[in-house]
């Protein structure tokens, strides 16, 4: 049979693609930086973006924060700047349900995972395998333009008249499928949905993308157990990613299908009092709608996780010149954790009505996930353990997310549980909780990621002094702001209300509500910063002049400084070894490429 | 690499050839005319015999099941993909078990909820209706009726 | 590493596909994974409304007309089971056409993918037919005109919501895949593939139709015998 042979040779040609040459032809601005398929690029391109929506995300905290710190002052500049969404210098109710929904979807889905597994599974997979690019660099490109073009979708949102949608980042029905709920329920959610279908396919391309080259593109000797576990986290998530984010998509259907065709998915025994009306539809039901949101909902967090794990543990095995503890053990754990991602979702339901025998199951297998996260908490410690530590600025991000993720974890153990959830669901408990284990943690990921491969990108080295301020400014910034949280959540205080002054229980909470918003505006002002670190650094920092800077193993560091399009000049090189080969033999490190030596200890 | 080599493995690869695809073309067929015969006798077996409603059910997604194995294994051919690829499609399917069970039975429980509590919700889901003539209906059917009740 | 055909190969060990696959088709079958979460969510969902729901339609009483049959003929699953067997027969011919360009006979592709084109087109047809036969009737997203199987009225209207939001998604997959299988057709036309000197493509298409067909036996299934 001759296809056999031909499809032979067309593996071959994939795999290896050793006749994929350099420079083959002539690239102009447009081929090299707009319409690139190259690997890094895009990965750059993910990277900028996210961080734009960044800046704009924090921004919008910080306007919530002027509200909620100081709910009764009015700032002129204020009302300049939002025009009739601050009428009078004191954000409207509407707009600032408006700020939290949007700042919420814009740092979770735009952030946290187009801009963290995009940047990084982009930049990191084909590198770290050994691959000249993705396996199908074309859909990788079309992956960053329906991201674009999403973004493109939720800006524009924020210009309609009546505003963009305002019933908070998870969408419910009824307030997101009647548009006669709220202004924002109107042409900002429509945008909103259209927004997320466009960022639904482009994960998908970029997910399916990353799989097939994981699976299919890893070099000679590249077996799956000698990848670093930045590539398996990344595998972990794009998985989690192809088998979530539809379920989604059905979601939103349906509910598209409500807000326009007239059927009652989601919705039933609505009166609505503004218009004064009472609906017609009949029969549906909200909880449907949430079961199939958390269905993405709960595994997404895990897309938001997972890639600032698998960072960490490279990042602090080589920075301590240690092998990683636990190699396989962390692939274990992360494998438990995608697994268990998928059957825990409706933990973040249990006060909606949802059958509570159903829900103490939900508690039992939640309660599990807390077996592997402490599995790889002990595994990075003890990585750390009498290690030859190296506190570059990464390597503090990366102990700095280790940090996070058990402060923020132990609180997951808490509102895992039914009982105590029926306390605390909905207060600032919840907000303390996911924002440290989930966002800020995984933004420390980022910035480990940043300051760690920025030499790789860029060519170049970020300033450490400012890095060192960064670090320090956002570390204690994230505790003072979201510790306090913890105590107004165990006190009973409700997430997204618009002004606690009004409340006698809350009043209390004056000082410490407006404590938590200055050092929310400091901490932003520090990231300001960061980015001006991250932009002087591509055109003036300190070149890079040795090949591999950080005296690491894996194989990114065995491409030129600046790596063309294709990545390695000649042949791909071959892997003889797993990427933890730290401080063995007597030897300070052994790059994946060294073969294994006719004496040498026991080896993987 | 060994463009030839893999060959004389994958030769087997593509299975029983023609004669393969038609004998699950048969199998598919029969099985469908099964599905079909239980599905005709249903019709004549009154509401009230629950059970046995329901085991045929069962027995027709038993048979639905066994439809969806053949046609991926066969006419997508996954049968004769290598056994860890086989694996890759088989077990992320596992995922639908928890999901369909946690979300039919929360279905189910929210029917009971609303039963029990809902009264009025109750007694308008058992008012007889009048069996209409063929196209008699006009659109605004199911808009009337809910509205009546609030 | 000449000799490495036999079981022992080390599929895993990097520098090529441990699956003996090309990276498109192993994308297409993620894909459909994905497509399977897509549709799995969506009938499940309508498990979910159906379970919680007093009363449900009997679609013996809905689906039991026929295209030139008189006004009030009783023939429940008759129609249905004609468009079930469409959808296998080209689902058939869709193999057939796979085979065919395995051993690169491109009259055989040719001839098959006509087949599978036309079997695609009839499905759609009667899915026309009978979406507009229901219409007829009063039944549309939003409106639905029949009494639940034990006589009452049907208080909501999620029966027909889920009817056409399910059928219309799976017919929008049909009509993409006779979409792609033109294409596929003309590139056979142009000797594309035969210049290329593999059939790869129709193999990746073909699993794209018969997911159409596999699906198809689930909604067949839910929607019209239990």
């Amino acid at each position: 049979m001759a296809t056999e042979a031909v499809l032979q040779a067309h593996a071959t040609h994939d795999v290896h693609g050793d006749h994929h040459h350099e420079h083959h032809h002539h690239e102009t601005f447009i081929t090299k930086y707009v319409f690139s398929q190259d690997h890094k690029m895009i990965a750059k391109q993910f990277l900028i973006t996210g961080m734009v929506w960044a800046v704009l995300g924090g921004l919008m905290s910080v306007l919530f924060r002027f509200q909620l710190g100081y709910p009764d002052a009015t700032y002129p500049w204020l009302e300049d700047l939002l025009g009739k969404w601050a009428e009078g210098g004191r954000i409207t109710p509407a707009a600032y349900y408006a700020l939290v929904t949007t700042h919420g979807t814009v740092l979770v889905f735009f952030v946290l995972t187009a801009g963290l597994s995009g940047t990084f599974a982009n930049f990191l997979i084909p590198l770290q395998i050994g691959a000249r690019d993705m396996a199908s660099p074309f859909m990788n490109m079309l992956s960053y333009w329906f991201f674009l073009a999403a973004s493109i979708v939720m800006l524009s949102s924020l210009f309609v008249e009546t505003g963009p949608f305002s019933g908070g980042w998870t969408a419910y029905p009824p307030l997101s499928a009647l548009g006669d709920a709220s202004p924002g329920s109107k042409t900002g959610m429509d945008l909103w949905l259209i927004s997320m279908a466009l960022f639904v396919v482009s994960s998908l391309l970029g997910g399916l993308n990353y799989i097939a080259t994981v699976l299919n593109m890893r070099t000679k000797g590249m077996s799956m157990t000698r990848m670093p576990l930045t590539i398996w986290a990344l595998f972990f998530t794009a998985i989690l990613g192809v088998l979530s984010f539809p379920v989604l998509f059905s979601g939103f259907i349906l509910l598209i299908f409500d807000r326009n065709f007239g059927t009652s998915f989601y919705l039933s025994d609505i009166y609505l009092a503004g218009v004064e009306k009472a609906l017609p539809n009949e029969g549906g039901s909200a909880i449907l709608y949430q079961h199939l949101f958390w269905f993405l909902g709960h595994p997404e967090v895990y897309i938001i996780l997972l890639p600032a794990m698998g960072m960490v543990s490279e990042i602090l095995s080589v920075n301590s010149r240690k092998p990683i503890f636990g190699y396989m053990a962390m692939i274990g754990s992360l494998f438990a954790i995608a697994i268990l991602a998928f059957l825990v979702w409706a933990h973040h339901m249990f006060v909606t009505g949802l059958n509570p025998f159903l829900g103490s199951i939900f508690v039992l297998l939640t309660l599990l996930i807390a077996v592997p996260s402490a599995i790889k908490v002990f595994n990075w410690l003890t990585t750390l353990w009498r290690g030859n530590i190296r506190f570059t600025p990464a390597m503090l991000f990366a102990i700095g997310f280790v940090s996070l993720f058990i402060s923020g974890g132990l609180t997951g153990i808490w509102l895992g549980n039914s009982a105590l959830d029926i306390h605390l669901h909905d207060t600032y408990f919840v907000i303390a909780h996911f924002h440290i284990v989930m966002g800020v943690a995984s933004m420390f990921g980022m910035f480990a990621g940043i300051y760690h491969w920025y030499p790789k990108m860029y060519g170049r080295y970020l300033n450490n002094t400012m890095g060192y301020i960064h670090f320090w400014a956002t570390l204690a910034g994230a505790y003072l702001i979201f510790w306090p949280m913890h105590y107004e959540g165990l006190a009973g205080m409700p997430r997204r209300y618009y002004d606690y002054s009004i409340w006698e229980s809350f009043k209390q909470f004056a000082e410490l509500n407006r404590f938590i918003s200055t050092v929310a505006m400091i901490v932003f002002a520090v990231q300001l910063l960061f980015l001006f670190n991250f932009f002087y650094s591509i055109w003036k920092g300190r070149k890079v002049r040795e090949q591999n800077p950080y005296n690491a193993t894996t194989l990114e560091w065995t491409t030129p400084i600046n790596p063309g399009h294709g990545n390695w000049v000649g042949e791909i090189p071959e892997v003889h070894r797993w990427a933890y080969d730290y401080g063995k033999d007597g030897k300070e490190f052994i790059s994946q490429t060294t073969p294994i030596g006719a004496d040498e200890s026991s080896h993987h | 690499m060994e463009p030839v080599n893999i060959h004389a493995q994958h030769a087997e690869n593509h299975g029983g050839g023609t004669k393969e695809i038609w004998r699950i073309t048969w199998i598919l067929t029969v099985l469908t005319i099964v599905e079909l015969a239980i599905g005709f006798w249903m019709i004549k077996i009154p509401l009230d015999q629950e059970g046995l409603r329901l085991g045929l059910k069962g027995v027709i997604v038993i048979l639905m099941m066994a439809k969806a194995f053949y046609i991926v294994a066969y006419f997508m051919h996954l049968k004769h993909e290598i056994r860890n690829m086989i694996m890759t499609i088989v077990v992320p399917l596992a995922l639908f078990i928890w999901f369909i069970i946690a979300f039919l039975y929360d279905g189910n429980s929210y029917k009971n909820l609303r039963n029990t509590y809902d009264p009025h919700h109750k007694e308008a889901s058992t008012v007889k209706g009048e069996k209409k003539e063929h196209g008699a209906a006009d659109h605004k059917e199911g808009e009337h009726k809910a509205e009546e009740k609030h | 590493m000449a000799s490495t055909t036999t079981a022992t190969t080390k599929w895993w060990s990097g520098g090529k596909s441990p699956f003996n696959v090309e990276y498109g088709k192993l994308m297409m079958w993620y894909f459909l994974m994905s497509d399977a979460f897509t549709f799995g969510a969506f009938l499940i969902a309508y498990g979910t409304t159906r379970f919680s729901t007093n009363g449900w339609p009997d679609p013996n009483e809905v689906f039991k007309s026929f295209p030139f049959a008189p006004e009030g003929v009783h023939a429940p699953l008759v129609f249905v089971s004609i468009m079930t067997f469409i959808l296998i027969i080209s689902s058939v011919t869709m193999v057939l056409a796979v085979h065919a360009g395995h051993n690169m006979d491109r009259k055989g592709v040719v001839r098959n993918l006509i087949l599978t084109i036309i079997g695609g087109a009839a499905f759609l047809g009667c899915q026309a037919w009978e979406w507009t036969h229901l219409y007829h009737e009063g039944a549309w997203w939003g409106s639905n005109p029949f009494l639940n199987h034990d006589g009452s009225v049907a208080i909501s209207t999620n029966f027909t919501n889920f009817f056409f939001t399910i059928t219309g998604f799976h017919g929008f997959h049909v009509l993409s895949g006779v979409v792609i299988n033109i294409i596929m057709l003309i590139m056979t036309l142009n000797g594309v593939f035969d210049r290329r000197g593999h059939y790869l493509m129709i193999e990746k298409a073909g699993l794209y139709w018969h997911f159409v067909d596999l699906v198809w036996v689930f909604v067949f299934t839910c929607f019209y015998l239990i």
